[in-house]
């Protein structure tokens, strides 16, 4: 429907754009789809994106310290992302608060540590390694989009192939039943969220290589377009439903449809309304043919 | 399986505040006696901090966060949350900023009518779509903030003639701020309507046990609509109270008042399971938060731990106040 309202749309250039946009949007849904599998919410991305950004940036060959780490640094960015993830899970299952106090207490933590790390001088990249992932072509893509790639199949693998993934969808499906057929449950929880926690930490540092520099707000407004994209693609919020490829194609529609809107003309302010819009519609859509059933609703 | 669940509010309301167990009792009380525990430790950190200019300058910091913080606490007791007070208060900011000058004093009960009638319509979705509330509100968080952007430009909007705003920078008595004595305004408003008729018990029995609650005739509907709307209508008031602080409107202007209000809300000693708490509760809660803020800096904590310290205060407070009982499956 783009296609036909705006010629843009349709040339070769935009297409690459928007395939590498969507790369580090398809990193974080990845990572959230695991834990709405489960029938839980993360809200914590932008606060993890964020610690993750300035560690890999204040690690890495940069502008504030001597150190240059290069794929090291980038490891421990990560590491710390899984670290946050894992905080969240055992908020979760220790002191059962809500997943999404958990993770919005995480992501509030995760924005403070940033905040912290950013000291009031913005961290440079120098590191030509890290600064080419965004620059750098190979086929025609950039590197950050192989590497997009590369995590949806390891996502999918994941999720297919261990019993991680498998548990996931159990836990979603019916968590009692799977707690009374002798299954312990809550390490499983720790370990999807950690894992999401390490997604959303590589997240990070793919904003930082596009950016060429740490920013604490790097991961704003990701944790909302991921839920987009993810219910888009058929993850239910409910849990047990969807899976990686359903959301790689929800990032897929997220994104042409914010392209497409900008190409027709319309403000990019309205980008958050419009995922809003969706994420309700798409969320009702879901619930009413149980509605009669689902009398209590919080 | 249902008498149990059936009884059970019946009890708590009988008693009044609360059960009877001994922890319960304690995290009743814990509010105050934190607020108290802060009180004491600034003012020996700082000595200047017990004079009336400081603390002047605390209740006006505090009164729309009080607002935003009390009005919400009916959706928590509701059993429900709502995560949109602080876009629909940045929304209300620039709406004001940008009637003003049409409206003049019109514009403040305008702008509480939108912000209440925004709530009115997440309620709405909320009930009758059936979608949870964080859902709800949190799709209403990115639209609000969109609309917000795009009214005003994504530019902060000046209030030029303040005169109809400018009443809530008067003191009253020459040293309590008019925004703190109309915050407390707010909260006793609606905890004597919550006293004065039914609705404390609807809301209770709504958040205890919704399925009970709808089985023995109460509104439940209404109830959680209701809320929402007293939601939007403080989050309006609240960013009224803003923009005469601040003399403009900006379409972020509210939105880091969020983890705040959630916190105050927590931490006052609401349980997010919905039925235990009270909006005087918030009102404590709401102080310590403010307190905490003000007084990082005063024991020489650098600001940015300001965030790290709600994520630990929420997901603390949240534990303590859960109904155990009611949750075997945590989503």
């Amino acid at each position: 429907m783009f296609a036909v309202l705006s010629p843009r749309f349709r040339s070769i250039e935009n297409v690459q754009n928007m395939v590498d946009a969507a790369a580090v949007l398809a990193v974080v849904t990845c990572g959230i789809t695991f834990v709405l599998l489960m029938g839980s919410i993360d809200l914590s991305a932008a606060g993890v994106m964020g610690a993750s950004a300035l560690t890999v940036s204040l690690l890495v060959a940069n502008n504030r310290n001597d150190n240059d780490l290069g794929l090291l640094g980038i490891g421990v960015a990560v590491l710390l992302g899984c670290a946050f993830g894992c905080l969240s899970g055992l908020a979760l299952v220790l002191l059962k608060v809500p997943s999404f106090m958990a993770t919005l207490g995480v992501s509030a933590a995760g924005l403070g540590v940033a905040t912290l790390m950013f000291a009031g001088v913005q961290p440079n990249v120098s590191d030509a390694m890290l600064k080419g992932w965004a620059i750098e072509r190979f086929l025609g893509l950039s590197y950050l989009t192989w590497i997009a790639a590369t995590c949806i199949l390891v996502g999918w693998l994941l999720q297919r192939y261990t019993r991680l993934g498998r548990y996931a969808f159990a836990i979603g499906g019916a968590e009692e039943v799977l707690a009374l057929s002798g299954v312990r449950v809550k390490p499983y929880k720790v370990a999807v969220f950690a894992v999401a926690g390490a997604f959303y930490g590589l997240a990070g540092v793919m904003v930082t290589s596009q950016l060429g520099a740490g920013l604490v707000q790097a991961g704003s407004g990701y944790d909302f377009s991921a839920i987009t994209a993810a219910v888009v693609g058929g993850t239910l919020l409910t849990g047990g439903r969807g899976g990686v490829l359903h959301s790689a194609v929800g990032v897929l529609l997220v994104v042409v449809l914010t392209n497409g809107l900008v190409q027709i003309g319309v403000s990019p302010y309205w980008q958050g309304g419009v995922e809003g819009l969706i994420v309700v519609a798409a969320v009702a859509a879901a619930v009413i043919p149980q509605r009669r059933r689902n009398q209590v609703v919080k | 399986m249902s008498t149990p669940v059936a009884l059970k509010p019946a009890a708590e309301a009988a008693t009044g505040d609360g059960g009877p167990r001994l922890g319960r009792r304690l995290t009743g009380f814990m509010p105050l006696i934190a607020l108290l525990a802060l009180v004491v430790a600034l003012a020996i950190a700082d000595p200047g901090f017990l004079t009336q200019r400081s603390l002047t300058a605390v209740a006006r910091t505090a009164a729309p966060l009080i607002v935003l913080a009390a009005a919400a606490t009916l959706i928590v007791l509701c059993g429900g949350i709502d995560l949109s007070i602080a876009a629909v208060a940045s929304l209300s900011t620039v709406l004001l900023a940008l009637w003003l000058p049409h409206l003049g004093g019109l514009a403040t009960p305008a702008v509480i009518l939108a912000a209440a009638s925004i709530g009115a319509v997440q309620g709405v979705a909320h009930v009758l779509l059936r979608i949870p509330s964080f859902i709800v509100t949190l799709g209403g968080m990115s639209i609000l903030s969109a609309v917000a952007l795009v009214v005003s430009g994504a530019g902060t909007v000046r209030v030029v003639d303040d005169s109809t705003v400018k009443w809530l920078e008067l003191y009253v008595g020459g040293y309590v701020p008019m925004s703190f004595v109309m915050a407390l305004v707010v909260v006793a408003l609606i905890a004597l309507a919550l006293r004065l008729t039914p609705l404390r018990s609807w809301i209770s029995a709504t958040g205890y046990s919704e399925s009970a609650a709808r089985l023995a005739g109460t509104p439940v509907d209404l109830v959680k609509i209701g809320a929402f709307v007293v939601s939007g209508a403080g989050a309006g008031f609240a960013a009224i109270m803003l923009v005469s602080r601040q003399f403009s409107g900006g379409p972020t202007m509210a939105d880091n008042l969020l983890l705040p209000a959630v916190a105050a809300i927590v931490v006052g000693g609401t349980a997010i399971t919905g039925g235990h708490g009270s909006v005087w509760r918030s009102l404590a809660g709401a102080l310590v938060v403010t307190l905490l803020r003000v007084g990082l800096p005063i024991v020489g904590v650098p600001s940015a731990y300001e965030q790290i310290l709600y994520g630990v205060i929420i997901v603390i407070a949240v534990t303590l106040t859960l109904d155990w009982s009611k949750v075997s499956i945590i989503k």
